[in-house]
């Protein structure tokens, strides 16, 4: 079902010319600008797949590319990652039951040089870390190629309704997704960046001096991106926990439900039950009924709340009961959610007999923390430490941001999970690093890294920034 | 760890770990193995579990066919399923003077029992349906040829030779080898030293460090490690390319079905070295998608999930050094077996511990002077063995 109203965001004005796509060979109405999975979402579609092995029902669960839970078969090509591939009229668009086949008559592919983009600065990622270490790279003098995987830019803040805390200059008071498109408009000015939509980094390597990113362009086109200095900012994914049935349709990250709703206008179900009263989880229950979707409840296995006390003040106005030392104990139903099943626990993290609750609800929503997206780090051969402060493995880095490796620069939460705040803040000192690196910026530019720092250390100065400085102790060298 | 053995294996990739579980069998009770990093890490997990006795010369083919019939029984053996399936080898010829090539190494093939036949190209694409016979003449088909599971023969090799008593030490690399008046007496390794009489090297690339560990020159047997890749893709329905597919006159490019998920490994003739690097290049990605999708176009369909490197650890003849080094008493060698390895392990295994235990090879035709560790020095070559991708 798609929203029609929404107190904050205008969906009619946003969405596109309609097409019509096939879904097992039915037509299904979708609009130019949203990706397959949301069309078939507001066509109430929400069983993808099915394994292969144990015949599984699959749905959507991160919506940003990261996992393999909504991969179909598009226009013949199997595993397609649907949450990030466009509609397009008349696509074809099947669930995946077994492993393919292949056709035996297909005719070897005429193979042509790649594209390829040279440019001081390559980046991975547009989100608020990227948009913002672009700018500033920009600014400095260099040229910039942008790149990132989903059809838009802004990464997680095109579905942040909320206001942003701090200060002004780090756009308090205003919507996330405004940001996005204050930073996006920001971007489209500067003439030496050049923006690469719907391009997924599958490599980075070194070349001599110059760094390499491979990228495939909507599935298809190889291109290649040369660099000087490389930052990555490929952000973070969801986390999941065990539980039975934790991977029945309908079971969502938090982000993922927040893509649907906020930025495609797609209502997510009708009464959802959450888990993890952290700030995403509070944040979703508020936006959840903006979208005029009930909430049953927030689950929460701690003994207290983990997010910002104002946030789940507002929850609790709104007549969401908040159950702390909770946990679910299993998801129920046939094809995808029905019911889920919740009990208290006890001191030692048991679930304690006879407090069991059953919700009735269609979705549920885990907002019980992410992990960086580390892995093109990783692979490239940069320093990892495990750091769980900061959401688990990360790359060792100076206070620039400067991996161990010479020229490869990390910012965002593909460095440590925190805000979009400190991302935009990392964005920027990351970028000017790497156009000083690369040979371009000149000294005075220093002068804007430390004030950069400066705003840093004043953010995480609070009680919330004390997990986050403890675990960038372990990781931050000299 | 123990003080004292009475052999010590330096490697536990599928080689080291098949010499153990042999030794233990014929009765050799204090056996040791150690291992730099964990078993298999070295070049066993990273191949691409083809077993061919196609080969072009009588000691590869003999000692191939053989080891055939090893595999065939070796999950039973080992009590332990590491998947070998008979889903044979399929080489493309794409000029008539590779069909006369392919005619000619059939009939030696023949001569000694390897039922291989050369087929039409239309009995090629039932075989391997999604085959693009554009390009082919003929092909030379040996259905006994097959694959296995490298991850599972390591370990149920290891498993058998622990539960026989053999002492596996993994994360234990070797550091020096004790000689004194031309005998073994001892290995150290950075967690202590065991004192041993005999010692095999089956570090296969990493072969030439050792043997200068014991006071030989790293040239005497030259292996050297060239880095060879592989790319698997996501997994589609099995049965579609089951046997490994090889045209050699494409760069020596190979496709084959992973026996375990179905997944389609795609190896090139790429090689880089001498070189212990070990990072996949991208130059190799773009190549051997090439051939790939010549072979198959259908893959063009398919998606590339994974990409990564091992070596080959190439003698001047591509065949193995395999016996005694008469230089040392009680160390012995076999390596360099230049892409063939995890193929002849159970046969090369099973030879080298007869060799130890009662002086000579009988049972196994592993032929010890084609093989013979010291022909380089008196530089006589074999002729190459047959090698692809």
């Amino acid at each position: 079902m798609r929203l029609t109203e929404h107190p904050i965001l205008n969906f009619q004005e946003r969405r596109g010319k309609k097409v019509t796509i096939y879904f097992e060979g039915q037509p299904i109405e979708a609009y130019e600008g949203e990706t397959i999975v949301m069309a078939l979402h507001a066509a109430g579609i929400r069983v993808l797949a099915h394994t292969f092995q144990k015949d599984r029902p699959r749905g959507l669960f991160c919506a940003i590319g990261k996992c393999a839970s909504c991969l179909m078969t598009v226009n013949g090509i199997p595993n397609v990652r649907t949450c990030i591939t466009l509609v397009e009229d008349g696509m074809q668009i099947t669930k995946q039951k077994a492993k393919p086949k292949l056709p035996t008559t297909a005719k070897p592919p005429k193979w042509k040089d790649p594209e390829k983009i040279d440019a001081d600065i390559v980046i991975i990622g547009g989100g608020p870390a990227g948009l913002m270490a672009a700018i500033y790279a920009s600014d400095a003098g260099a040229k910039v190629a942008l790149l990132d995987e989903n059809p838009m830019l802004g990464g997680q803040l095109v579905k942040q309704t909320h206001k942003f805390f701090g200060k002004r200059e780090q756009f308090a008071g205003v919507r996330g997704v405004k940001i996005a498109d204050i930073l996006e408009e920001e971007v489209k000015k500067r003439e030496n960046i050049k923006v690469f939509l719907e391009t997924s980094a599958i490599a980075l390597l070194q070349e001599d001096d110059t760094k390499l990113v491979v990228g495939v362009r909507k599935n298809k086109e190889l291109v290649e991106f040369r660099g000087k200095a490389v930052i990555v900012a490929t952000g973070a994914m969801e986390r999941m926990i065990p539980f039975e049935n934790n991977d029945l349709p309908g079971i969502y990250g938090a982000g993922a439900i927040q893509t649907l709703m906020n930025t495609y206008g797609v209502k997510p179900g009708d009464r959802v039950l959450i888990i993890g009263a952290g700030n995403v989880g509070l944040i979703l229950a508020y936006q959840l009924i903006q979208a005029g979707v009930e909430v049953k409840a927030i689950v929460e296995a701690l003994p207290k709340i983990g997010g910002y006390f104002v946030h789940a003040a507002k929850v609790r106005r709104l007549g969401v009961p908040i159950l702390t030392r909770h946990t679910i104990l299993r998801a129920e139903g046939k094809e995808k959610v029905e019911r889920a099943i919740v009990a208290q626990i006890d001191e030692n993290w048991k679930p304690i007999p006879g407090t069991e609750k059953v919700f009735e609800v269609d979705v549920i929503a885990l907002a019980v923390g992410l992990r960086p997206s580390i892995e093109l780090l990783h692979q490239v051969g940069c320093q990892i430490k495990y750091a769980p402060e900061l959401g688990g493995h990360v790359v060792i880095r100076d206070k620039r941001l400067e991996t161990t490796i010479k020229g490869i620069f990390v910012a965002g939460d593909s460095a440590g999970i925190e805000e979009a705040t400190t991302a935009m803040l990392e964005g920027k000192i990351a970028g000017i690093a790497a156009a000083l690196s690369a040979g371009i910026a000149s000294p005075e530019w220093l002068k804007e890294i430390e004030k950069a720092q400066k705003e840093l250390d004043e953010f995480r100065s609070g009680p919330f920034g004390r997990k986050v400085l403890k675990g960038l102790e372990k990781v931050v060298v000299e | 760890m123990k003080s004292r053995a009475e052999v010590v294996i330096i490697g536990g990739g599928s080689t080291g770990t098949s010499i153990a579980y042999h030794l233990a069998k014929m009765g050799v009770e204090d056996v040791v193995l150690l291992e730099k990093g964990y078993l298999g890490s070295g070049s066993t997990f990273r191949c691409a579990s083809g077993i061919r006795a196609q080969f072009t010369d009588e000691a590869n083919i003999k000692l191939q066919k053989y080891n055939i019939e090893r595999w065939k029984k070796l999950s039973e053996e080992l009590e332990y399923d590491i998947n070998f399936k008979q889903t044979g080898y399929l080489f493309l010829a794409t000029s008539e003077e590779e069909v006369e090539t392919f005619k000619n190494n059939i009939k030696l093939q023949n001569k000694f029992g390897v039922p291989t036949r050369l087929i039409t190209p239309e009995e090629a694409k039932e075989i391997v349906p999604p085959l693009n016979t554009d390009f082919v003449l003929a092909g030379a088909w040996n259905p006994t040829d097959g694959k296995a599971c490298p991850f599972k023969a390591v370990f149920a090799f290891a498993k058998k030779a622990r539960e026989m008593g053999v002492e596996i030490y993994e994360y234990t690399p070797v550091t020096g080898i004790i000689v004194e008046n031309g005998e073994i007496r001892g290995v150290k390794t950075e967690k202590g030293t065991i004192k041993t009489n005999i010692v095999v090297n089956a570090a296969n690339a990493w072969a030439p460090i050792i043997n200068e560990m014991a006071g030989l020159d790293r040239e005497l047997i030259p292996i050297k490690p060239y880095k060879h890749q592989l790319v698997k893709t996501e997994p589609i329905e099995p049965g579609q390319i089951e046997p490994l597919v090889c045209p050699p006159a494409y760069n020596d490019s190979y496709v084959l079905q992973d026996g375990e998920d179905g997944g389609v490994l795609c190896g090139t003739g790429l090689e880089y070295g001498p070189t212990y690097d070990m990072n996949p290049t991208y130059e190799f990605l773009r190549e051997v998608l090439k051939w790939a999708t010549t072979i198959i176009p259908a893959l063009k369909y398919v998606h590339v999930i994974r990409q990564w490197a091992g070596f080959y650890a190439k003698t001047p003849d591509k065949n193995p050094a395999i016996g005694k080094i008469n230089y040392i008493d009680g160390f012995y060698i076999a390596a360099g077996f230049s892409g063939h390895g995890f193929m002849m392990a159970p046969g090369v295994g099973e030879g080298i511990a007869e060799l130890i235990v009662k002086g000579r090879v009988t049972k196994v035709p592993l032929d010890l002077e084609w093989y013979d560790p010291h022909r380089f020095e008196r530089g006589e070559l074999r002729s190459a063995a047959f090698q692809i991708g």
